[in-house]
């Protein structure tokens, strides 16, 4: 469980304070530099990352075999730990593609059991609607886990614990953060490949928004956007650490996404074990440059690995698979409420 | 026996009196404020007097941002007296930042309403728990104009209301149940056009939102002080309390509770 493990402690020290980096030995050149905007010591450099795409036509048959499969590509290990896995589900629209598809995450469900999860809980704050009993309904997520005996968890409404940032991209200083999210051993960010039309794309980093509770930040997590969409993405994917990504991009949305965009049909699932790579293969595959999205790029700095040259890529070859997917209108401002 | 929300909620009662987002959960403003409402409950009431800051609000804070959107609530929940006038004093002195009108999101930058939290933008749902706690607790406020304007201002294109923006883009955002209801909750007798195409959104919009209780409950408040036909919202609520807890939200068994209940603060239209 070397996920699980590693990631409760890295909490349980955000929640206890944290630690600066150590300044000893630090040459002239280095002494001059200024610092990060993150505690070293909390971010070792990125290592290499594993990415996985794999095929997959249709939400029907058997997902769980693919989920499977791609989750065995990354070497995804499980064994014992209590997961938790975090779709996007922001509104319903049944003409659109707006969530992550209830039959994937099931899907995902069966698979992290198959491969001796403890435990598998689906947990998700939905930063546009209130009413999630609603949204969870009627988005048939309900029916989609009673058919594998899942629970749901309601992040919005979720017991929460504070946590020190240990990195400084917002004013924010700390957060709040549901306790199934710091409990869990593996957190897995599960987002749809879509566009968004203020932060270039919602892939398994800005998915992370919906961890944290709208009762406090309110609706649509509107102290996250006035803090800044992009500075907020790093803080809260510094302070959540998912363990892996599942990227539903077996039909996605382009254009004015994350709400009114229109669906694309790309047949594929992207898995990773670090989300910025899950999220660089992801752009890529929409048609877009990683090193063009500002908060990719930054995030590729600390949160994990951007570069091609070091992330190990298996399954298929993405470049069969990339669909130029039509890009978000430009926004000038994002203030008005 | 069927199950009934106030019943439901009254479990979720923490040792200090107020109430959590779910039951066992510490206590937090909001779920506080529509418990001594809703059950019209003493303790509940003792628990806001006791967690009122000096300056009048109820709030959670988000590092430096101040999320004080239940103050308009506890107001309601208040006795009248010294702690429901600093609450609407607070209320009075706390309006949203200015931000200015964008090609993306073209708003009336005259147009200022209340925040969820302190410093930060105009919101549909904070404007009209505002105006709601106004109209009813002091219903002389030179502000309630400012809440009217912010809520004509955001109106969606053909009536009722989304979270906050009318267009973003150039997309047209659509009106929901919950924000719409919540809307027509604190606009009463103001502007007779709005509120009518407000509730002809609603009359159409709970129907499809209908397996949501929140929605459901909201919606019964909203048609209750705008003197609407409720038999069908009540029955679909209490069909939805009986058959799901409203999934034990207390928020959600609190409006609940609130739309089933005898009597709502301003009274009924």
């Amino acid at each position: 469980m070397k996920h699980g493990v590693d990631r409760r402690a890295f909490l349980r020290g955000a929640v206890a304070g944290g630690a600066v980096a150590a300044a000893g030995g630090l040459g002239l050149r280095a002494l001059l530099r200024p610092p990060p905007p993150w505690d070293e010591a909390a971010f070792p450099p990125p290592g290499e990352a594993r990415v996985a795409v794999l095929a997959a036509s249709s939400y029907d048959g058997a997902l769980d075999s693919i989920v499977l499969e791609g989750l065995g590509a990354i070497g995804a290990d499980v064994r014992g730990a209590n997961v938790l896995l975090k779709p996007n589900l922001v509104e319903f629209d049944p003409l659109t593609s707006i969530n992550t598809e209830p039959r994937l995450i099931a899907a995902a469900v069966l698979a992290f059991r198959r491969m001796g999860a403890a435990s598998v809980r689906v947990g998700e704050g939905p930063g546009h609607r209130r009413d999630v009993q609603d949204l969870v309904t009627r988005s048939g997520l309900v029916e989609a886990l009673a058919g594998v005996g899942a629970p749901f968890v309601d992040l919005n409404a979720a017991s929460i614990r504070k946590v020190e940032l240990r990195s400084r991209y917002t004013d924010l200083r700390e957060l709040w953060l549901p306790t199934p999210v710091l409990d869990a051993d593996v957190v897995v960010s599960m987002p749809k490949m879509k566009t968004h039309h203020w932060a270039g794309v919602t892939l398994s980093l800005k998915n992370l928004f919906g961890t944290l509770p709208g009762r406090v930040y309110g609706w649509p997590k509107n102290i996250l956007h006035w803090a800044g969409i992009e500075p907020s993405i790093l803080d809260i994917a510094g302070a959540v650490r998912p363990s892996y990504a599942i990227i539903d991009g077996i039909v996605g949305m382009e254009g004015n996404g994350p709400i009114s965009g229109t669906p694309v049909r790309s047949g594929l699932l992207v898995f990773a074990d670090d989300p910025v790579a899950a999220d660089s293969i992801g752009a890529s595959l929409m048609g877009f440059d990683p090193a063009q999205i500002a908060y990719l790029a930054e995030a590729s700095r600390f949160l994990g690995q951007a570069d091609p040259a070091r992330i190990e890529q298996r399954g298929e070859d993405p470049g069969q698979l990339t669909r130029a997917f039509s890009p978000p209108p430009l926004g000038d401002g994002i203030t008005a409420g | 026996m069927p199950i009934d929300a106030a019943s439901l909620l009254d479990r979720h009662r923490n040792g200090d009196g107020g109430f959590g987002a779910r039951a066992g959960q510490p206590s937090e403003p909001e779920p506080t404020a529509l418990a001594a409402l809703s059950l019209r409950d003493d303790r509940a009431k003792r628990w806001l007097v006791e967690h009122q800051r000096e300056d009048g609000s109820l709030s959670i804070e988000a590092g430096p941002y101040v999320n004080d959107s239940a103050t308009a609530l506890a107001a309601l929940a208040f006795d009248p007296g010294s702690d429901r006038e600093l609450a609407l004093d607070y209320l009075e002195a706390s309006r949203a930042a200015r931000v200015g009108s964008t090609a993306a999101t073209p708003i009336d930058a005259s147009a200022i309403g209340w925040a969820w939290a302190t410093g930060t933008a105009s919101w549909v749902e904070p404007t009209a728990r505002a105006l709601w706690a106004l109209r009813v607790a002091r219903p002389s406020s030179p502000e309630l104009a400012e809440a009217v304007g912010l809520l004509r201002d955001r109106e969606s294109v053909g009536g009722g209301w989304n979270y906050g923006n009318r267009v973003v883009l150039g997309e047209d955002l659509p009106p929901f149940a919950q924000t719409t209801a919540i809307a027509l909750i604190g606009l009463s007798g103001y502007d007779a056009d709005l509120e009518a195409r407000g509730l002809r959104a609603l009359r159409r919009l709970w129907r499809i939102e209908s397996a949501g209780g929140l929605s459901l409950a909201t919606t019964l408040v909203a048609f209750r002080v705008h003197g609407e036909a409720t038999e069908a919202v009540r029955s679909a609520l209490e069909r939805l309390v009986s058959a799901t807890s409203l999934v034990e939200d207390s928020v959600a068994l609190g409006w609940a509770a609130l739309a089933l209940g005898e009597e709502l603060p301003g009274g009924d239209g």
